[in-house]
């Protein structure tokens, strides 16, 4: 199933500057899994070498964060994804 | 009762449709806590003050340093070594003399934070720690103030409006806190954001506009984009879950 991502601006560089895609996949981590294939090296910048999102990184599915477990959980048809960094300065 | 010199201080905002002289009696009446004086706090609490809110409490435990001139617009180097509360004092006063600026040296824990927020209306977060952030989004609950959030990290920057009950708080947006670092920022970045902050809050006092509730505002300076991500509440929220029933 397909779900609409929206990207970081740290992310974009892998996207063509494109600040919305399109992923398939039933769970956050497939969806980042297709990413992957269509733009090589995001997954590497999302997740570390045990396949977990680091911590700096927070994916909001439909405006509710995803975290814990955050690649486990399953996405539907037409969600939206949104892939932010932790922002904390004041 | 808004005297004739406050006509005169405010009658360029006082015009706008919808503010009048009701608005500025409003602003004038409302005590807000902002808390942090560094980049976001200089910038909330300037246009607070010259907005003419009428009491403003200012809350931080540091004192100036040299690194901090960057963003932090309230002090400049004849400020270094000095309390940050006593030089914001000083310059927010000279800016407006009508505002009672009320200023707490001291930091912001779970056992005073309570204390520390007695008699407000309002909270600005200006803080730079999620630790903080959650103690005041955590009183910010359940006291039912509204709670603005800002953040600033490089060139970018978030913002949230978060009204108890009726949005979604700070620990449904975040519910764990990132590592603390040392981050770069530069100082237009808390500019921008500080003055969004200060704009829902005179919006808020007033009751024009349309919030930045249930609305996370992103803001990129590099691309100079706004980005926006709708929040829901998380029904499970240890912090906002027993307000579920019946506010929304």
């Amino acid at each position: 199933m397909s779900v609409k991502v929206r990207l970081h601006p740290c992310l974009r560089n892998f996207s063509d500057g494109r600040q919305e895609v399109e992923a398939v996949g039933q769970t956050i981590g497939e969806c980042i899994d297709d990413l992957e294939s269509k733009f090589p090296g995001i997954r590497q910048q999302l997740c570390d070498d045990g396949c977990k999102l680091l911590t700096k990184y927070d994916i909001h599915i439909n405006g509710r964060s995803s975290y814990p477990e955050e690649l486990a959980k399953l996405v539907k048809a037409g969600d939206e994804l949104t892939i932010l960094t932790f922002v904390a300065e004041g | 009762m808004t005297t004739g010199e406050e006509l005169r201080r405010y009658e360029r905002q006082m015009i706008i449709e919808g503010f009048g002289r009701e608005g500025q009696e409003r602003l004038k009446q409302t005590r807000v806590v902002v808390a942090g004086a560094g980049g976001l706090g200089s910038v909330v609490s300037i246009y607070l003050t010259v907005a003419g809110v009428g009491k403003i409490r200012l809350i931080d435990h540091d004192r100036v340093e040299l690194g901090n001139l960057n963003r932090q617009i309230l002090y400049g180097n004849r400020d270094i070594g000095r309390r940050k509360v006593d030089s914001a004092k000083e310059k927010l006063e000279s800016l407006n003399p009508e505002v009672k600026v009320e200023i707490v040296s001291e930091a912001i824990l779970e056992d005073n934070a309570f204390e520390l927020v007695d008699d407000c209306d309002l909270i600005v977060d200006a803080m730079d720690n999620f630790t903080t952030r959650y103690i005041l989004n955590k009183v910010a609950i359940n006291r039912d103030i509204p709670f603005f959030h800002g953040a600033v990290r490089g060139f970018e920057g978030r913002a949230t409006t978060i009204i108890p009950g009726q949005t979604a708080c700070l620990k449904c947006l975040y519910t764990r806190a990132p590592q603390p670092e040392p981050a770069p920022v530069v100082g237009v970045a808390p500019a921008v954001i500080g003055s969004i902050q200060a704009t829902e809050v005179v919006k808020y006092i007033v009751g024009i506009g349309d919030l930045l509730t249930n609305r996370l505002l992103i803001y990129d300076g590099l691309s100079l984009e706004f980005m926006e991500m709708k929040l829901k509440r998380r029904p499970d929220c240890e912090e906002c879950q027993h307000l579920t029933e019946g506010r929304e």
